[in-house]
């Protein structure tokens, strides 16, 4: 299974101008202000689940621009529900990706309830019909522009392999810090 | 406000109803209240103005999502709450919420002001929304379903 960084980084250089991007806590928080992204970035380092429903709330607010929604499957099993309100509001403009690795990676890496939950099947139910499983690099920079264009609501799940001992880079950013600086033009 | 996300019940459906009618705010529909939080807050953050209706049983529910978001990166939210099981309200089973919500309100730090039905209604909601903006943070109105006869 593929690591996270390489995953961040496939994601990182297929931004365009017109994104946005909103990361829920943990890893993808903690990576992100290493990797040199292009185009604003809200990062949540607390509140789980909350990172869909706050890109939800941008997208209908800016439709002109594209809100990358990053939640990992820890935080969406909290409150799978909210895919049913994006579903209902179909937001065009809205691409989320989960971040699947069965693990609370930033609480001490706790295994989630050892349920075997079909995150598509489970999508695809909850109303959103552009679902796509992605494995690998390769696999994320075909899904990814494809989701990007789809003009309904998407969701890619992304298997990413959970690694104790990887040396993720503590939170860099204070959330005043992030708050200020984030800006859509 | 340009986004008002919702959970109803009786009254802030009736409330919803309303809003619903304006071309300026635009409803959302949500199938839990931390998520119509997080959508206000996102409403505002891309440079709209969000709004929260709800009742205070799915209040209750937003600890979380108000101390880890609102809260922790000062995003104005302004909401607007049914007071179920106030001495106004005729049904019996929602007592025992009732008799929690100031407490909680003043307990999570949370500004709030019991909608005054003497006075008119819409200038209690510019003054909730004002201080919303200025403190940066929530801030509640509670509402009676008196108070929207």
């Amino acid at each position: 299974m593929t690591a996270r960084k390489p995953l961040l980084e496939a994601l990182v250089s297929m931004l365009a101008p017109s994104d946005v991007v909103v990361s829920c806590l943990g890893a993808n928080s903690r990576y992100l202000p290493h990797l040199a992204v292009p185009v604003p970035v809200f990062a949540l380092c607390d509140s789980m689940g909350a990172a869909i429903p706050l890109a939800l709330g941008m997208a209908l607010e800016r439709p002109d621009r594209n809100v990358v929604a990053l939640e990992g499957d820890g935080s969406l099993l909290m409150c799978p529900n909210v895919l049913a309100t994006v579903a209902a509001c179909r937001p065009a403009n809205l691409t989320a990706l989960l971040w699947v690795n069965g693990h609370y990676e930033s609480s001490g890496g706790q295994s989630l309830p050892s349920a075997p939950v079909d995150w598509p099947v489970l999508a695809r139910g909850l109303g959103i019909a552009h679902v796509e499983r992605v494995g690998d690099v390769a696999g994320l920079r075909q899904a990814f522009p494809r989701a990007r264009d789809a003009r309904e609501p998407t969701l890619l799940v992304v298997d990413v392999a959970f690694d104790p001992s990887e040396p993720i880079p503590p939170y860099s950013e204070r959330p005043d810090e992030i708050r200020a600086r984030f800006r859509i033009a | 406000m340009t986004l008002a996300a919702s959970v109803p019940d009786t009254w802030i459906g009736t409330l919803m109803a309303a809003v619903r009618r304006s071309p300026a705010i635009r409803a959302v529909d949500a199938a839990r209240e931390e998520e119509a939080v997080a959508i206000a807050c996102g409403a505002s953050l891309a440079g709209g103005r969000g709004a929260v209706l709800i009742q205070n049983a799915g209040l209750f529910n937003c600890g979380g999502v108000l101390a880890g978001l609102v809260d922790l990166y000062r995003i104005p939210c302004f909401f607007i709450v049914s007071y179920r099981g106030d001495r106004r309200d005729p049904v019996y089973y929602h007592e025992p919420k009732g008799r929690v919500t100031e407490p909680t309100l003043a307990a999570w730090r949370l500004p709030f002001a019991i909608a005054d039905r003497g006075a008119e209604l819409e200038g209690q909601v510019v003054r909730g929304v004002e201080a919303a903006e200025k403190s940066r943070g929530p801030f509640v109105l509670l509402i009676s379903g008196e108070d929207l006869a």
